[in-house]
């Protein structure tokens, strides 16, 4: 179990448990105890099947330290070193808190995952009846197999879980409050700081250039609120602000948008107006002020928020969908622009017609063009779902052809002359008619069909279960050739005698079940020759195995 | 499907019908039998641009001599788009079912930035430099001077058209921008040349506003088209305000030094050509004594349109020869020139008329009326003569001519206003002379002169009756038309109080009240909270909603409203608007929902329309008065009611209440479409603005929504959202609002159908 690679995060000598002196190890994966003088772990949990970790009051003699795991038992430590008990207890304590939630996410998913699948699945929820609960099969072994196979189908699924978008008030979360003594609180969460670096990404590499070689998380984010960055309305930039070069990537970033001019033609407000007034024509009602000094530092300010609520809107959105993103944009650059405004003309109109087209649609005023269906109205469904057996692949006849064909045979009819020297023998007779009414054996053919009305329906829906069952744990056994592992091995026997397990307590009392309610057999029979393949082939291996051996 | 409009083949190229569309198509018959104008007001979305083609082309069918051409003016780039759009599916409709292809040649016709395909002007981004570097390699003398020097760089485009493009007429069919760029590619021919050569035999012509109603293009471009012509103007509630413009002035200091260059240049050039090339001054000379005969024969044997600058009276008389030599002509500009300069040095505002300014400019520096107005004539022909390639560079003479010409000529509907400095900084000297048209007749005069039927058509032109009296035409019909629903789809509510009973106004006095400005903060919070998708709010200036953006960041509402959706705010710079438009509707596309603060006259008011879930609701705070104390305003109202008896207030509200209406209109582009109108202004709920909206969106106001509080219209809104979130289906509207043929053709349908149209 003690694999070498494992992680060592934390070793804490002088704990005792159970009375007796040893080392506690914190692993990646794992915690670990061995006692003093062996070199094997007497205790060891998973961090996944930790429910919670208690430590003793600050006060109390015994400085301890417990672990209550999901089953309910609890181990106990106790921190023996005289000189650093407290802080060695506290140590642990905090890689602990930091460890468990991590795993206890991934346990919890899991948890949920298989939840998930139960309830959606009604059938598999049958099948972990059968299997499970009776018994028959592992939980543990059930769930390997379904798991797994979920991941390897399409691990797309799994793997891109889908991605949360920002809330577009995250910054307004943040409530500063006051402290009571002129300053301000502000509240940070793991959530806002990464929508935080999402939206922004220059905050971001201004915190991994700064912290923390020269500043603490806590003062990164002290300046940054005090920074003029935060509060966008405030114009005047002060040099030593480590925001200000943000602000301007920022605005950097802005206009490169700008530049890149929008997609779609119609809001395109640039190329809106056909002909403009030359210069000194028109009235101009606001006068374009020439001079900005004019502008006072309110109006800057103002249009500094505007600016700001357009920037921030736009980088909620972007960060949305960049991850979507990234394909389709890597697919349209190729097809689009490098900046080049002329490359962009030719390849504009498809945009353009596009949007034109749907500019000048009037859905309504056109006759839907799919072709109109009428809607399935059964009086019986019953009806339509075994109707009348289908015509096989044969001339339809005309009623022409009918009435001709009548005509014939009774014309037949008419000129009929028994040949009574060629007639059969009345037993022979008698015997043709028993083979060809209902039930004889000409008739077989017929009962197929019936075989839904012969079978009462709780057997059907037990056979159905019996099925999938058979066909689950067959899988299993299947999915362990060819044998080339010594876990496969394992494997293979064990499944080997779960299906003769499923025969036993599954099969054989719903066999004698039939054989009470006198329904034909050979229902099971098609069940009972997947086990013998199965066996036979069990059979051949273990020979072969044995031949190998010797 | 094909209709019978009183006794003409309409064929419409969809399989069902608004009732409204039909009514529409019987006025406009009537309009076009009758050889006159009309007023038409549709709301946006029931299909006016589709009947409106599908109607004139029937008509250009049936009666080729009646009517030859279309000439059909909009306002902006992708809105002439969506017209040849849609004019390519009638034709393409028309081929399907008369199975072959007809004749008609349609076109658009855009300035040179979007047809220009020569590679380095084309790359230029602003419209002036393609016009400037264009005309650098196509101007006749320049072209000239390539016979001497081969090396003088020209447009091959350019040439190859002239060598060929000529004589080839352009095939028919339907050309889009893209298109005639397409096939200028294809043929080498320059697109913007060929498409201006070809509106001359087109059948249908579709452009902007400006190729008719601003003088010096309309002199270039749309001189010669023919007089049997249907003029359209589309989305016109704006019209009178592009033709003030087009004719209005405005120099400062800086114009009158650019414009001392160029005098200097001139005289410069003259000098030089004096030395070398003295014959062709004395050939211009000759020219002008022949007088402005040609143009004059011109107009009255009614090939051109007439040209506002260039009244008639003057083609009839020769350049007078106080100004007929170059020099002369040079010294008579720079007097002019002085004297302008003069007049900026004022200390105080200085408003007077025409006959003042002549009065007194022939008092102090003896010019006189005379050969102002030819001054602009006088200086086109010098700029001709003396081979100027770079017209752009002359802007400034041009502009001082062409003032020069316009004061002397018009003795009314125009007034000169001199500011020595701006209002807000009474400190820095910054002398403006104004010189305003406030008789938007005068540019569209002779449009209404010249074609036989010029209709004016919009979704919100109401009251209908105003726009006659001040663009002073007289239409054969005008009318309104509503929309007919299935379902009432659009919603519009009057706010007037807060939830604290503070009246919610943008009036003068309570404009800074912070309890206002609060209580409009929360009528947008629990907006965001309840609509779903995209807002759009609109403020009256932009001032105005800097302020307010200002106030509700400081107390945390705009933090909030962004817990349910992101905001995007409308700058002053186009290209920054832009995109927070394309994220704005990338944020409603996405499911996130975004709120766009915007700007009543602004541009994204006027061009981007909110289909949809672009805008399931819109805010309008505030009645968007126009700036009431501005002295240009105070003249133009002044006149209108000495000229035209419409009092201040009147026109203050018709404005005010149009651009509210273009705003809210924005949210509802079609049946299907829904949205609330929001009217954040106890003022709306009088009945002299309130009569003011559109009868589309009047109807729809009931009593009891005049007066409402926040909590109110949040309560009402959430009902007629969740109403209108049902599934909507074409069976739903069939037979009310959405015709078959054989609906429409009822008795009792055409009954109804007739009721539609109101008649004013």
């Amino acid at each position: 179990m003690a694999s070498l690679s494992e992680e060592v995060l934390l070793v804490v000598k002088k704990v005792r448990q159970r009375k007796q002196d040893g080392t506690l190890y914190l692993m990646a994966e794992r915690v670990a105890w061995c006692p003093e003088g062996k070199d094997r772990f007497t205790v060891s949990h998973l961090y996944a099947d930790i429910r919670c970790q208690k430590i003793s009051p600050d006060g109390k003699a015994k400085i301890q330290l417990q672990l209550v795991l999901h089953t309910g038992e609890s181990t106990t430590f106790h921190f023996a070193n005289e000189s650093s008990a407290l802080k060695d207890r506290d140590a642990t304590k905090e890689l602990l808190q930091q460890l468990l939630p991590k795993f206890k996410k991934k346990a919890n998913k899991e948890l949920e995952e298989k939840n998930r699948m139960l309830q959606e699945d009604p059938v598999l929820f049958q099948l972990y009846k059968d299997l499970v609960v009776s018994q028959v099969i592992s939980a543990e072994e059930f769930w390997a197999n379904r798991l797994g196979g979920i991941n390897n189908t399409d691990p797309a699924v799994v793997n891109n879980k889908q991605e949360v978008g920002i809330s577009g008030a995250f910054l307004a979360d943040i409530r500063p409050q006051t402290d009571g003594c002129n300053g301000l609180r502000y509240n940070l969460t793991a959530d806002i700081i990464e929508s935080i670096f999402r939206t922004y990404p220059a905050v971001k590499q201004k915190y991994s250039e700064n912290v923390p070689h020269n500043l603490t998380e806590k003062e990164f984010w002290t300046r940054f609120f005090q920074s003029h960055y935060f509060h966008r309305d405030r114009i005047n930039t002060g040099t030593q602000d480590i925001f200000s070069e943000c602000a301007k990537q920022d605005e950097k970033g802005l206009k490169s948008l700008v530049i890149q001019g929008v997609k779609n033609p119609l809001v395109d407000l640039l190329s809106l107006e056909d002909k403009t007034l030359d210069e000194g024509y028109g009235i101009c009602t606001t006068l374009p002020s020439t001079s900005n000094a004019s502008k006072s530092v309110k109006d800057s300010s103002n249009s500094a928020i505007i600016k700001r609520f357009n920037h921030h809107s736009a980088m909620v959105l972007a960060a949305g969908s960049r991850k979507g993103e990234t394909p389709t944009d890597q697919a349209s650059e190729t097809s689009s622009t490098d900046g080049n405004s002329r490359d962009s003309d030719f390849f504009q109109p498809p945009v353009k017609k596009v949007k034109l087209q749907e500019a000048i649609e009037y859905e309504d005023l056109q006759r839907e063009n799919r072709p109109k269906t009428v809607a399935l109205n059964l009086k019986k469904s019953d009806r339509y779902a075994h109707g009348p057996v289908p015509l096989q692949s044969q001339h339809y006849t005309t009623s022409q052809d009918i009435i001709n064909s009548v005509n014939y045979i009774r014309h037949e009819m008419m000129n009929y002359k028994p040949n009574l020297t060629e007639v059969l023998s009345s037993t022979a007779a008698s015997s043709a008619i028993a083979a060809l009414s209902p039930g004889g054996v000409l008739m077989q053919a017929g009962a197929q069909q019936a075989i839904n009305q012969m079978v009462p329906t709780e057997v059907q829906g037990e056979l159905r279960h019996l099925y999938v069952a058979a066909g689950e744990l067959l899988r299993h056994f299947w999915s362990c050739f060819p044998v080339n592992t010594p876990f496969l091995e394992e494997k293979v026997m064990k499944m080997k005698s779960n299906l003769e397990r499923f025969q036993v307590t599954k099969l054989c009392p719903f066999q004698e079940k039939i054989q009470r309610q006198y329904l034909s057999t050979n229902l099971t029979g098609h069940l009972e020759e997947m086990l013998q393949t199965a066996y036979s082939k069990f059979h051949i291996w273990q020979t072969r195995r044995m031949m190998r051996k010797t | 499907m094909k209709l019978n409009i009183e006794g003409l083949l309409v064929y419409f190229p969809y399989d069902y019908i608004y009732p409204e569309q039909y009514s529409y198509m019987l006025e406009l018959k009537r309009t076009l039998d009758a050889k006159g104008h009309g007023v038409l007001e549709m709301p946006s979305g029931t299909g006016k641009t589709i009947s409106l083609l599908s109607l004139i082309v029937a008509y250009q069918r049936v009666f080729p001599l009646d009517v030859t051409k279309l000439i059909y003016c909009s306002r902006t780039v992708p809105e002439i788009e969506k017209v040849v759009e849609e004019l390519r599916k009638l034709m393409e409709f028309y081929a399907k079912e008369t199975g072959e292809r007809n004749n008609f040649l349609a076109l658009a016709l855009s300035s040179r930035k979007n047809l220009c395909i020569h590679p380095e002007v084309s790359s230029l981004r602003f419209g002036k430099e393609v016009d400037g570097k264009c005309h650098s390699l196509t101007a006749s003398y320049i072209r000239a001077q390539r016979h001497i020097n081969p090396n003088q760089p020209v447009c091959r485009f350019y040439e190859e058209f002239d060598a060929v493009g000529r004589q080839v007429p352009l095939p028919a069919g339907i050309y889009n921008l893209d298109d005639l760029k397409d096939f200028g590619r294809r043929k080498g021919w320059c697109p913007y040349y060929l498409a201006r050569y070809a509106i001359l035999h087109a059948n249908i012509v579709v452009y902007s506003y400006h190729y008719l109603l601003d003088p010096k293009i309309a002199d270039l471009v749309s001189k010669e088209l023919a007089k049997k012509s249907v003029v359209v103007f589309d989305e016109a509630h704006n019209i009178d305000n592009v033709c003030i413009d087009s004719m209005s002035v405005n120099i400062t200091r800086r114009t009158l030094d650019r414009c001392q260059n160029n005098v200097d240049t001139l005289q410069n050039t003259i000098q030089k050509i004096k030395e070398t090339d003295a014959a062709k001054l004395r050939e211009e000379y000759r020219r002008l004594v022949e007088g402005l005969k040609e143009a004059n024969v011109a107009r009255e044997t009614d090939v051109y349109l007439s040209n506002p600058v260039l009244p008639d009276e003057i083609l009839k008389e020769a350049v007078p020869g106080t100004i007929r030599t170059a020099e002369h002509f040079v010294g008579f500009l720079r007097r002019f020139l002085e004297y302008l300069k003069s007049r900026l040095r004022v200390h105080h505002v200085v408003q007077e008329s025409a006959p003042q300014f002549l009065k007194d400019i022939f008092d102090k520096v003896c010019i006189d009326r005379k050969p102002l107005r030819f001054c602009a004539e006088r200086l086109h022909s010098l700029l001709r003569t003396l081979e100027i390639a770079d017209i752009a560079d002359f802007s400034a003479v041009t502009l001082i001519s062409n003032f020069a010409t316009l004061v002397s000529t018009y003795s009314q509907g125009f007034t000169i206003i001199i500011e020595p400095f701006e209002d807000r900084t009474p400190t820095i000297a910054n002398p403006v002379l104004h010189f305003s048209c406030m008789d938007p007749s005068i540019a569209i005069k002779p449009v209404f002169q010249r074609f036989q039927s010029v209709i004016i058509t919009s979704g919100t032109l109401s009251p209908l009756d105003i726009y006659p009296r001040i663009l002073d035409f007289r239409p054969v019909t005008m009318a309104s038309f509503t929309m007919t629903l299935a379902r009432t789809c659009l919603c519009p509510l009057i706010v007037g109080r807060g939830n604290d009973q503070v009246a919610l106004s943008s009036k003068f006095e309570t404009r800074e009240d912070f309890a206002v400005i609060r209580n409009y903060g929360n009528l947008l919070l629990e907006m965001s909270a309840v609509v779903p998708d995209g807002i759009v709010a609109f403020f009256t200036s932009y001032v105005y909603m800097e302020n307010i953006v200002a106030s509700w960041y400081e107390q945390g509402i705009l933090e909030n409203i962004q817990r349910n959706k992101l905001i995007f705010i409308e700058t002053q710079d186009a290209a920054e608007t832009s995109m927070a438009l394309e994220k704005y509707q990338e944020a409603c596309e996405n499911g996130r929902g975004a709120i766009l603060l915007s700007v009543a006259r602004g541009k994204v008011s006027e061009g981007i329309d909110f289909v949809h879930h672009f805008g399931r609701a819109v805010i309008m705070f505030g009645v968007p008065y126009v700036y009431t104390q501005s002295r240009i305003l105070k003249a133009r109202l002044e006149y209108l009611r000495d000229q035209f008896q419409i009092r201040e207030n009147d026109f203050l509200t018709f404005d005010a209440m149009r651009h509210a209406a273009q705003c809210v209109g924005r949210a509802i582009r079609g049946k299907t479409d829904y949205g609330l109108m929001i009217f954040a202004d106890k003022r709306y709920a009088r009945a002299d603005k309130r009569g003011k909206l559109p009868r589309w969106i009047q109807e729809h106001i009931n009593d009891g929504s005049l007066n409402l509080t926040v909590d109110e219209t949040v309560q009402l809104s959430k009902h007629f959202l969740r109403q209108m979130a049902q599934p909507f289906r074409q069976e739903d509207q069939l037979g009310l609002s959405l015709l078959t043929l054989e609906q429409l053709e009822s008795e009792e349908m055409l009954q109804k159908i007739t009721q539609i149209a109101h008649q004013t």
